[in-house]
């Protein structure tokens, strides 16, 4: 068994990676490296998982770290990227809004008055341990800060990954706040599976004009060919 | 046992449909599916003891109360409707090229799917699994948007996702808010509604509004409630209009019916002297919007979804008073608005079938010599607006009556409001009707449009709804009063 302290300064350094991660899926321009810094996210979701199955030791947390490495560091990115290269959209530049500095601006403040929010939320009920309050603001903050890529980029597929970076920042938040049954972490990497798919997809449509839409459908097989009806 | 059957059904049709390849049976699983829900529905009902105790039904995870069972009641008959009308809907889609014969399998698959998962949301307790299907409805009726492929329907179905989703998952953060309160007053966390309910009382408050507020904003988004409803005109208006009644008349009762279970647990806390102002102002301000949008609108399916709004904003309001007779006009409202809006969807579904060519989803509607064309669907339209604004003697009238009088129990100046923007949206309506409806043009010249040929599928499930709604409005049955008042006392209100 490995020292609590120093498990503990692992995690902490760790909270600074997904900062570091989230200003990164904020201001780049660039999608192919969003989507690797979003797997680089998650895989940082299951070290602290994995540090805290050590504090703990309950195997929810260790069946949590399986689950999230296997569908968000490998088969989500590994999804999104295939589909990246067959529309070939390289960079997104366009932004609504907000440019990348000022998301920047914003999401320190974000951090700032959720810490403050949380302080007086949790005030009444019993004292929490530092590193699990830290925890709970920081999942907020992610997911904030996921939320501002959904609705400032204009790429479909820019916002899926905003969305993916929300619900990891919802991870965190859970993992830190309370000990939820495996089986809903479990049904929302499915429904997350799901949504990441159909909005790629519809992203497809989005990003082309429609005659060239249907074409790539049937390139995907997504479509069947037309079908005798009666 | 039951819930098997359900599920079995289900698995039944979706075998059936990928089997088939004509649309008619493909059509004929799916009205089949909804009329075998609605009489297992109506079998728990009549024959067994709410709340029912059976396998897996009464777990944790899964419950039938007479709520869930009224809402699921509620989906199947419109899901029913829905169905026929798509017979001759969809028909006249793949002629037109709008649907391609390619995609028709995935439709009535999403269809047959949507209409499982919508049940199982109702019937769920847990409330976590409860946030998985209501998720998943999202994801499926979005599909059931974007089918036709059109770039303007691509667009409105992934705003819809993202709004929605988005939301949601702040609802979900509300839920483990909600755990956690549980984990710290009985020992062990839980986010069964049934246990949460028993043990209400011993909640905190703070920590109560913030999960409240939470889940609030993904269950407004999901229903359609300012600020969050920008994603509704869009996907309603693009949605086939068999879709539509389905979002407008379902969908949207998910997302309420969520806010009324947590609303139940945080009424029996102190939290819901916060909470309860909270929610009148987002239905005032719902309703507002609702009603200077409708005011200058000249698409009839866009008029339509913002009355759906309107409706919601009208829920909300009535939670808020939190008497029980306000709680028993809600539900009654619930039913009565998802039975007139369907119909109404389906009339304007065969008036965007007539006039289709001359408009895009967005354009005013051109419509013209529409009595000599369609004289049911402008009926249809007259009668079913009639019966929105809450005119006597359809059922809306006495929802909004009895809610109202609550109301002006509490506050006369929030009366005086709602009564002015309620008024409002009845003119917005009206005005379109008057509008477009007298468009008539020359005798000589009023070849130029075909008729479009209404196939009775169409024809029946509209007038079926309208008279429906007649005969609940006139009579207003005892045994369905019964029946809400159970849910009244079920909700501890």
């Amino acid at each position: 068994m490995i020292e609590t302290a120093i498990v503990v300064a692992i995690i902490r350094i760790l909270f600074v990676c997904i900062i570091i991660t989230a200003a990164y899926i904020i201001s780049t321009r660039n999608l192919l490296s969003v989507v690797s810094v979003y797997a680089l996210q998650s895989l940082t979701l299951v070290c602290i998982a994995l540090a805290l199955y050590s504090l703990e030791g309950s195997i929810v947390l260790l069946a949590i770290a399986v689950v999230t490495f296997i569908s968000k560091v490998i088969i989500i990115p590994y999804f999104i990227a295939t589909i990246q290269e067959k529309i070939r959209i390289k960079r997104d530049i366009e932004f609504h809004y907000l440019n990348p500095t000022t998301s920047l601006l914003i999401s320190m403040a974000l951090m700032l008055v959720i810490y403050m929010a949380l302080a007086r939320i949790v005030q009444g009920t019993p004292a929490r341990e530092n590193l699990f309050f830290f925890g709970a603001v920081l999942g907020i903050s992610l997911m904030l800060m996921g939320m501002m890529v959904t609705f400032s980029r204009k790429r479909a597929i820019t916002k899926v990954l905003g969305f993916l970076s929300m619900e990891n920042g919802v991870l965190l938040f859970g993992m830190f706040v309370t000990e939820l049954p495996f089986i809903i972490e479990f049904l929302i990497i499915i429904d997350l599976i799901i949504l990441v798919i159909l909005t790629t997809i519809l992203s497809v449509g989005i990003d082309s004009t429609l005659e060239d839409y249907h074409k790539r459908l049937h390139r995907f097989h997504l479509l069947e060919e037309s079908e005798e009806v009666s | 046992m039951i819930l098997i059957a359900f599920v079995l059904v289900s698995v039944l049709s979706l075998v059936i449909i990928a089997a088939t390849r004509s649309h008619r049976q493909m059509n004929t699983v799916c009205i089949t599916q909804a009329l075998i829900f609605a009489a297992l529905a109506a079998y728990v009902v009549i024959f067994q003891q709410v709340p029912v105790v059976s396998f897996l039904v009464g777990s944790q995870y899964f419950f039938i109360d007479h709520l869930g069972l009224f809402e699921v009641l509620i989906a199947t008959v419109i899901f029913a409707c829905a169905a026929i009308y798509a017979r001759g809907y969809v028909e006249g889609l793949l002629e037109s090229g709008e649907l391609e014969k390619g995609s028709l399998k995935l439709f009535y698959a999403a269809w047959a799917l949507l209409l499982l998962v919508i049940v199982l949301a109702f019937f769920s307790d847990n409330l976590a699994l409860f946030w998985i299907f209501a998720e998943l409805t999202t994801i499926i009726s979005a599909m059931l948007i974007a089918i036709l492929a059109a770039r303007e329907n691509i667009d409105a179905a992934i705003k819809y996702i993202f709004v929605a989703s988005v939301s949601m998952l702040f609802a979900f953060v509300g839920f483990i808010f909600l755990f956690e309160i549980s984990r710290v007053s009985l020992g062990a966390g839980t986010l069964n509604w049934t246990v949460l309910m028993q043990h209400a009382t011993a909640f905190p408050p703070g920590m109560m509004i913030a999960s409240f507020v939470l889940v609030f904003v993904g269950f407004a988004a999901k229903s359609g409630i300012f600020p969050f409803h920008t994603w509704l005109p869009e996907a309603h208006a693009k949605a086939p209009s068999a879709v539509s009644a389905i979002l407008s008349g379902v969908l949207l009762n998910v997302g309420i019916y969520g806010i009324i279970r947590v609303y139940a647990i945080v009424r029996q806390t102190t939290a819901v002297a916060t909470i309860a102002p909270m929610l009148s102002v987002f239905g005032i301000l719902t309703i507002s919007i609702a009603a200077l949008s409708m005011l200058p609108q000249k698409n009839l399916k866009k008029l339509v979804a913002f009355s759906s709004v309107e409706n919601m904003g009208i829920m909300l309001v009535g939670l808020a008073i939190s008497t029980p007779i306000a709680l028993f006009w809600v539900l009654f409202h619930i039913m009565a608005h998802s039975f007139t809006k369907a119909s109404l969807f389906f009339s304007s579904g065969i008036l965007h079938r007539q006039y289709r060519s001359r408009f895009s989803s967005d354009a005013a509607d051109e419509i013209r010599d529409v009595f000599r064309l369609q004289p049911l669907a402008a009926w249809g339209i007259i009668l079913g607006g009639l019966a929105i604004i809450g005119m006597p003697p359809f059922p809306i009238f006495f929802s909004e009556f009895f809610i109202l009088m609550q109301l002006g129990a509490v506050s006369l100046w929030v009366l005086g409001v709602m009564l002015i923007l309620l008024f409002i949206a009845a003119g917005g309506l009206g005005y379109f009707v008057l509008t477009t409806f007298t468009q008539v043009s020359e005798p000589k010249t009023s070849s130029d449009i075909e008729p479009y040929r209404t196939p009775a599928s169409m024809k029946v499930p509209t007038i079926f709804l309208l008279v429906l709604l007649l005969v609940v409005g006139i009579f207003l049955p005892t045994s369905g009063m019964e029946f809400l008042n159970q849910i009244v006392t079920e909700l501890k209100f």
